[in-house]
Formats: structure tokens, C-alpha cells, sequence
């Protein structure tokens, strides 16, 4: 026995490949599926993550209270300022929906809207590696979550796509992550580009927009929607707002720094859009 | 040793990850320093490896590279069979070429997250999905913030290795 790792380093090593290529194998064929490893790591863990995040959120709390007090007194003038300057437009809105029922009544259109199935979520964990933005939440496939699920914040600003799911968890793949990649969608001109995770600009908590459409000016403040094309994800959640307009390395073309909407480091609760449907 | 010593032993060893696992992953990742959060559980499979050697330090690599697989997003089995390398090259450099000890260790650690990281990044660069200077940023910020953690997690382990039963393996 005392020499048992002298004598069986070679089998450890052998064995650690063998493990390796059998979790590469599983992986692959369970596409987005958690492998039963990470699965039971997940299930196991839960009430660690959840312990932590009660206590983090409880820190967190006290230390806004303590030291942000003059903050919030400022950030809530702004607010009620923004508010009032939402009110003045939503009046013109109202103007502006009722001729658009009447043209479509003229043009006997029905109204189109968005039927969503929200399954609402914790936050219980962050990126454990520097090489992606991740977030986990606390509900899983038991609750009839699956891969590529869209995931938005309380004021639908999109936050990410699952990415993985275990019985009682999933990953959330943010999108400032730099495999993300969807439809996106100019609010002001209506052009449609791509939003794209960006290794660079992870760290800094943004992404890009790129193949901008021709003769497009962006402004900084843009914002920038998901368009939906594809039917994969639903159209109108907001992603992010333009910040600047640079060029590529090649120098032939330009894209856009996106500052996301939500604010992916403060989450806490989230809501995965299971199912969704365009009613025309 | 008895088979009971042995069992203890690295016991031991597998409950003294525990904290360096739960210190990563649930704790430092909510603070980032110079935008990155530190990697223990490397450190933890090249600080046995040196205390031990290398035949130990893969066996100890495994089960490390098991846990980072299951814990981290995206395992596809590369850790597994990195950290087992990892612990049977600090176990070498250390007992070969190196010393024993602390500044062993340090040297070993700094080869380990190197060689890990290079393989992230070449992982990378063949699947097109980031920019080399970019990524030899993180891994420069994510290797020099993690070195930082090497005396807490060889002490942990070196006062492990004074109480465990020896001659597994030297």
C-alpha cells in the first residue's frame, strides 16, 4: 500500500485521460445537458450557493444602506425627473396608439403582441473562471428550463441565454459573454445587426454590434434591442445602449461598443422566458 | 503504511481542498482584482504534488481536475487530464530539479497556471473566438493575482503534510 501511487502514477495518468475523454464524450452528446458530473456537483452545492447568496444579498443590502444613502437621494430626483419627462411622452403615445388602431382598424390589421411564459429565478452564483461571464440560477430542468432559453431582468433588459442546464440549476451565458451572438435590432432607425460577445470587452462588462447596416449614423445613447429574426429568441427586449462607434482592426469596418441595459453585476432576480409566441 | 493510513492520509488531503474549493468558488469570484478572480484549486493539486512528489501529485491532480470539471461552466474533461499533468510535472520539477519547499512550490505554481492558461489560450485562438493580446492579458492578471495565493494554500497543505502519515511515496 505505501507505494501504491510510486508504483501507479502511469495508470493515474492513463486513467485521468481515459476520465477526460469519457466527461469530452458525455458533454458532446448531452449538447447543452449538464454532464452527471457537473449535474450532481450542482445539486450538491445548491444549498451552498443558496446559503451564500442569502448571506451576500444581506451584506450587500446593509452596505447600501450605510453608504449609499446620498447616492440613492440622487439617483430618485433623477428618476422622478425621468418619470415626469415619460409621462409628457406617454401622453403623445396615446395620440400616437389610437391613430395607429384606427389605420389598422382601416386596414383591418389586428394588433400584434407577445405571449410569454416567465419561470422566475435566483441568482446563486457568478463566473468561477476568467475565461467566460456566466451567472447560475436556482431553477433547472425540473422546472422546464432548457438550453437557449432567453433569460431578462424585472424590466425585461436582457441578461442572457441558458447555456447549460442541471436538474435543479442552470448557467446562464450572459451577453457580455464572448460566445454570445444574436439578432439585434436598432430601436431609433429599425437596422438590424448582430450583437456578439466580444473576449476583449467582457471584462469591461460590454459587447458589440456589428455588420451595421450601411449609411446607418448611430448616436451614443442608441438603444439597441433583440430584432427576434429567426423566431429563436423574442424581439424588443432591450440589450444595451450604444456608448461609441469604432473601427476593426482591418480598418474596413465599424461596429459598436454596447453598454447592456441591465446591470449584470447586481442581479439578483431573473426570469427565464420558457416559452413565447407572436400573436399577430 | 497500513491501508487505513493510507485512506486517512489523503483523507485528509481531499478535506483540506474543500476550503480552497468553496474560498474560489463561492467566495473570491465576487471580488475581482485587477479584473480577474484567482485560480486556487491548480494551486492547491502543485502544493501536494511538491510536498509529496510526483507520482502522488497525479493522483491528487485527478481528483482536482475531477472537481474543476464538475465546478467550472463548460468542462468538457480537458482539466481532468490537465491537472493530473500538471501535478505529475511540479511532483518532478520539485523532487528533481527544484527543492521541497516554499520557493519550489511558488516556481511550480508558476509553471502550472502557464501551462494551464497556455492551453486555454491555444484552445482559443484554434476556435477563432478571441484576440491572443486580449486573452495574454487575463491569463498575465489572472497568473498574478492567483500567485498571490500560493502561501495561503502551502501553508494549508504543508501543515497537513506534518500530520499526515509519510512515506507514501519518498
Amino acid at each position: 500500500m505505501k507505494d501504491f501511487f510510486r508504483n501507479n502514477g502511469g495508470l493515474i495518468l492513463i486513467a485521468a485521460i481515459l476520465l477526460a475523454l469519457v466527461t469530452a464524450v458525455v458533454s458532446a452528446l448531452l449538447g447543452g445537458g449538464a454532464n452527471p458530473l457537473a449535474n450532481l456537483a450542482g445539486i450538491v452545492t445548491t444549498p451552498i450557493r443558496n446559503g451564500i447568496n442569502a448571506v451576500t444579498s444581506w451584506a450587500e443590502e446593509r452596505y447600501n444602506d450605510t453608504f449609499e444613502v446620498e447616492q440613492m437621494k440622487e439617483q430618485l430626483e433623477q428618476a422622478l425627473q425621468r418619470v415626469a419627462e415619460l409621462e409628457a411622452m406617454e401622453r403623445q403615445y396615446e395620440a400616437a396608439l389610437q391613430e395607429n388602431e384606427r389605420l389598422r382598424s382601416f386596414a383591418e390589421l389586428r394588433p400584434s403582441s407577445f405571449e410569454f411564459d416567465p419561470e422566475s429565478a435566483t441568482v446563486t452564483a457568478r463566473s468561477t473562471t476568467n475565461w467566460d461571464a456566466t451567472l447560475t440560477i436556482s431553477k433547472g430542468s425540473s422546472m422546464g428550463i432548457e438550453v437557449d432559453d432567453v433569460v431578462v431582468d424585472q424590466y425585461w433588459n436582457l441578461v442572457g441565454v441558458v447555456a447549460e442546464v442541471g436538474e435543479n440549476w442552470a448557467t446562464v451565458r450572459t451577453l457580455v459573454d464572448a460566445a454570445t451572438e444574436l439578432g439585434g435590432q436598432i430601436a431609433r432607425t429599425g437596422g438590424a445587426a448582430i450583437l456578439e460577445g466580444d473576449f476583449a470587452l467582457m471584462g469591461e462588462g460590454k459587447l458589440k454590434l456589428t455588420y451595421l447596416p450601411e449609411n446607418t449614423e448611430l448616436i451614443s445613447g442608441d438603444l439597441v434591442t433583440t430584432s427576434g429574426r429567426g423566431g429563436v429568441y423574442p424581439p424588443g427586449l432591450a440589450a444595451g445602449y450604444v456608448e461609441e462607434v469604432r473601427t476593426d482592426a482591418s480598418g474596413m469596418n465599424r461596429y459598436a461598443v454596447i453598454v447592456p441595459q441591465t446591470d449584470l453585476g447586481g442581479l439578483q432576480q431573473v426570469f427565464v422566458i420558457k416559452d413565447f409566441e407572436v400573436v399577430e | 503504511m497500513t491501508r487505513q493510513d493510507f485512506l486517512i492520509k489523503w483523507g485528509v488531503y481531499a478535506l483540506a481542498l474543500l476550503p480552497v474549493w468553496f474560498c474560489e468558488v463561492y467566495v473570491l469570484n465576487r471580488f475581482p482584482v485587477l479584473g480577474v478572480i484567482p485560480m486556487l484549486l491548480p494551486l492547491a493539486a502543485v502544493c501536494v504534488a511538491v510536498l509529496e512528489g510526483a507520482a502522488a501529485g497525479a493522483g491528487f491532480g485527478l481528483l482536482v481536475g475531477v472537481l474543476c470539471d464538475a465546478a467550472y461552466f463548460n468542462a468538457d474533461g480537458t482539466l481532468t487530464a490537465g491537472m493530473c499533468l500538471v501535478g505529475i510535472g511540479a511532483g518532478a520539477l520539485a523532487q528533481y530539479v527544484l527543492r521541497q519547499n516554499l520557493l519550489g512550490c511558488l516556481l511550480c505554481s508558476l509553471a502550472g497556471l502557464a501551462f494551464l492558461d497556455a492551453g486555454r489560450i491555444l484552445a482559443r485562438l484554434f476556435a477563432g473566438e478571441a484576440g491572443l493580446p486580449a486573452m495574454l492579458s487575463v491569463a498575465g492578471r489572472e497568473i498574478l493575482w492567483s500567485m498571490v495565493f500560493v502561501f495561503p494554500v502551502y501553508a494549508l497543505f504543508r501543515w497537513v503534510f506534518r500530520r499526515v502519515p509519510k512515506k507514501t511515496v519518498l
